[in-house]
């Protein structure tokens, strides 16, 4: 009862739980523009999932699995053609690579291009967002229990909190669900202490289970962004973040009857919610805030779309981040993977590979 | 130039013990003259025998020639002597008009006549004040413009000025500055105490340095350089030490984020304010007066109240914390240091003793609970002293009584007594004399290289500049830029902070 109260108090004053507001982009995560200078290695439409198996470097691009020779990026090789857009993959280290698609399956293909179905050992998945192999096992993600990856938008404006971490036996033992409830997982790895993070997209924080199944615990909450994968990187992570949140589209998910009719009867496109491309349709609404001087969108206008690769300790503290900000065009930054100090990044808004030094840490430059 | 007002072996005493000593000093018709030296060194003093505030011990003054004295302020604004005082002496409860024609009331007054009168006055001087607001809704540089309003009035012959500039943005210095040469185009003698020595440089024609009570020099300005007057003023070279640029190498790295001010909204000064506060580093806040830097830090501390409906949030250590009043504030740790020390920062005819153990007592650290043991506020208060170095002549004297620089001492030393997970001084040096600033500055290095955080919101840039491992620029109620030590320079932060 009190707690009701509380609540409505809450709403009443834009306080507490139903306070409008957004950390700050300052600090590690100082706004600068070095995803926007940043080197292209691939344009590729779509281009998602960046993933390394020592040598060798995957990549999707919607429903195709590629390969990117970095001595000759222009021309990848197409591995695999599937039948649904590519939504996740993950790789073992022997070849075996994991693929999760749209259409909710989860398949294994060997080193000699054989391809078998996970998903017949387990669950029927809907939505696929994260695989990771570790200690015989293949854990999974599964995003939304209404909705497949492509239809995230949805499940954001929505407030679904349907997602689960499951861990897949290939040798045929019986799946096991770690945990459930989740809002949005994606970007599976594993921490220092053999624990499974992972970013809860919808809540906006990175979280850990243990690998046995267990409580989930925060380890980085409170972000200024939509979390999507993780990588490993030396004595760090790498984190991408594929869209901002702003007070609009905070204010918009906390009017629930705006939301549903907004989700009736406008067109995906056209929603007040994140995008992974900075889409300057006069149609869509407010997008850069609306701010523009002297016919310039400033970079500091609020956006929908943005490009945001953040540098983590070991801790998943951030040390250091690049962007690309509401002025620049290397949105949707979905996934990303470190060679050697080099990373490549997935802009999945802009359709581009682009590659950054990761041995020059930035806490920004003048914008 | 024919000598207008000249002082010989003047010598104030206070119980005995003297402010200043055989002081010798002229002042020229239409000369601007900067009275310079460390807090304590007895300018205000001399500046207020001239002004009939305070009665000289021994000496004679002579005005056009003859020798005279003036037994209060009336006497010597009847004879063109006005004063701009360091303390505001305006009415608080009373109207910007009606303080400007404050003495001059007549039987019966037309408010509106006053207002119509006072506006045309203050635009005249440049000063954007509306006549009609009643001085304690004031911030302290429009106060200032007040007092510089009626001074001026007054077609006073001499003007002396406490520190006028100390509380102006840049845009109002420059205003100020031609007042001045105004002042002196027509004749005025100014005499001006100042504690930024590049403001005597630029504007004054001759210098007169005090230190300890004493004259130790008096030339024109092309006599002296900024190495000089320190050197004049301190006894030592501490120029270098003072405003040196800090580079990218020297800033400390940045801890845990301690403090996160999200969207901040109080009316129209505080808009969305958004930025956070890290452990282990200063974070300097650079803005002109009126840009919200002083009112966020002040919702921070629970001074004042954020806006009730969607005011915003502010995260210590992750946890969303809500101050309606300082007490719960200084429980969970953060202290506020005052820009206006004398009615915020000390209690004036308390002891030094009794003002820091006022600190330990707002937090609850006093040993005896209800019970206060005199001889722990004293053991409290010597020790403080002791490490912060406050000089006083009486210790048990009342806290007025200390110079500018030491009243700041105590009131940091009140802070810190409070164990503080977080500190934000706001202006912290403001009215301070050079040995003392370096003093304060080394303190607040000292405090953030224990750790702990902190927050410098000052107006003076080679200050944020020299103390900052962070820089942010405030405008208009919002944090609108950061910078590293690195890449700031005076340009880029204050195009930041107009633009």
């Amino acid at each position: 009862m009190i707690g009701a109260v509380r609540q409505a108090i809450d709403r009443f004053r834009g306080t507490g739980s139903a306070a409008l507001t957004l950390p700050p982009m300052d600090g590690a995560l100082r706004p600068n523009q070095a995803l926007e200078e940043a080197t292209v290695v691939l344009a590729a439409p779509g281009a998602d999932n960046l993933a390394r198996d020592g040598e060798r470097i995957f990549f999707s691009s919607a429903n195709r699995l590629m390969e990117l020779d970095l001595t000759r990026p222009e021309q990848p090789t197409l591995l695999a053609e599937f039948g649904a857009n590519i939504a996740c993959l993950t790789v073992d280290g022997a070849g075996t690579i994991a693929v999760g698609l749209d259409d909710g399956t989860v398949c294994l293909r060997a080193p000699d291009g054989r391809e078998t179905l996970a998903t017949a050992v387990g669950p029927a998945f809907s939505c696929p967002t994260a695989l990771l192999f570790g200690e015989g096992a293949l854990y999974v993600c599964h995003g939304s229990s209404k909705y497949p990856p492509s239809v995230w938008k949805r499940d954001l404006m929505e407030r679904n909190a349907g997602g689960s971490l499951w861990r897949l036996d290939p040798g045929g033992g019986a799946p096991q669900c770690l945990a459930v409830g989740l809002a949005f997982p994606q970007g599976l790895v594993l921490g220092p202490a053999g624990e499974l993070v992972f970013a809860e997209s919808w809540r906006h924080r990175l979280v850990s289970v243990p690998a046995a199944g267990g409580a989930v615990s925060a380890l980085l909450d409170h972000l200024p962004a939509y979390p999507a994968r993780l990588a490993q990187a030396g004595d760090g992570y790498w984190l991408a973040a594929f869209a901002p949140r702003n007070r609009l589209i905070e204010f918009v998910l906390s009017e629930r009857s705006f939301c549903a009719r907004m989700i009736e009867n406008i067109e995906p496109e056209y929603w007040i919610a994140p995008d992974l491309s900075p889409d300057r349709s006069f149609l869509q609404p407010l997008q850069g805030g609306a701010i523009k001087r002297l016919g310039i969108l400033k970079p500091w206008a609020p956006s929908l779309s943005y490009g945001l690769l953040v540098r983590l300790n070991a801790a998943f503290e951030p040390v250091a981040s690049y962007h690309s900000r509401a002025d620049g065009r290397r949105h949707g930054v979905t996934s990303c993977v470190d060679i050697d100090g080099r990373v490549l990044v997935a802009c999945k808004g802009a359709g581009e590979i682009v590659s950054v030094v990761s041995d020059a840490p930035r806490e920004g430059s003048p914008p | 130039m024919t000598t207008l007002l000249e002082m010989r072996g003047i010598t104030k005493a206070y119980r005995g013990v003297p402010a200043i000593r055989d002081i010798d000093f002229t002042l020229k018709a239409g000369e601007v003259h900067a009275l310079l030296g460390e807090n304590g060194a007895g300018k205000s003093t001399l500046t207020k025998i001239m002004a009939g505030a305070v009665q000289p011990t021994r000496g004679t003054m002579l005005l056009n020639g003859r020798v005279t004295s003036f037994p209060t302020p009336a006497s010597a604004l009847q004879s063109g002597i006005a004063m701009v005082f360091q303390e505001t002496s305006l009415v608080p409860s009373m109207t910007v008009a009606q303080n400007i024609y404050l003495g001059e009331e007549r039987l019966l007054n037309r408010l509106r006549g006053i207002y119509i009168s006072a506006q045309q006055f203050l635009q005249s001087l440049n000063f954007p004040v509306d006549p009609s607001a009643t001085v304690a809704s004031l911030g302290a540089a429009k106060k200032q413009m007040v007092e510089i309003a009626r001074a001026v009035r007054r077609n006073a012959r001499v003007i002396v000025f406490d520190e006028p500039t100390a509380t102006l943005t840049p845009e109002e210095k420059q205003h100020f500055m031609t007042l001045v040469k105004r002042l002196k185009r027509q004749g005025t003698a100014v005499l001006f105490i100042t504690h930024a020595l590049e403001e005597a440089l630029e504007i004054a024609d001759r210098i007169t340095i005090l230190r300890d009570g004493e004259h130790v020099a008096t030339g024109s300005v092309a006599e002296f350089d900024r190495d000089k007057i320190i050197r004049a003023m301190v006894g030592r070279t501490l120029s270098g030490e003072l405003y040196h640029r800090r580079d990218g190498s020297q800033v400390r790295p940045r801890g845990r984020r301690i403090l996160s001010v999200q969207d901040l909204t109080m009316g129209a000064m505080v808009r969305n304010n958004s930025f956070s506060v890290y452990e282990g580093q200063i974070t300097g806040i650079f803005g002109l007066v009126g840009s919200g830097r002083s009112e966020t830090a002040r919702i921070v501390a629970g001074v004042i109240k954020r806006d009730f409906f969607h005011g915003g949030e502010v995260r210590l250590d992750g946890r969303p914390v809500l101050y309606k009043v300082p007490a719960p504030a200084v429980r969970d740790g953060i202290v506020y240091v005052t820009e206006d020390r004398k009615v915020e920062g000390i209690f004036e005819s308390m002891s030094i003793a009794d003002s820091i153990f006022a600190g330990a007592l707002a937090k609850g650290l006093n040993t005896g609970g209800i019970v206060v043991r005199m001889s722990e506020a004293a053991e409290l208060a010597k020790a403080w002293s002791d490490r912060l170095n406050i000089r006083t002549i009486n210790a048990n004297g009342p806290a007025v009584e200390l110079s500018g620089g030491n009243q700041q001492k105590v009131v940091i030393a009140k802070s810190l007594v409070q164990k503080p997970r977080l500190i934000i001084f706001d202006e912290p040096t403001r009215g301070v004399d050079v040995g003392a600033i370096g003093e304060i500055h080394q303190l607040i290095n000292g405090i953030a290289d224990e750790g702990l955080p902190v927050v410098v919101i000052s107006s003076y840039l080679p200050e944020i500049m020299n103390l900052s491992d962070r820089i942010l620029v405030s405008r208009q109620g919002r944090i609108v830029e950061e910078f590293t030590p690195g890449e700031a320079t005076e340009e880029n932060i204050m195009y930041a902070a107009v633009h």
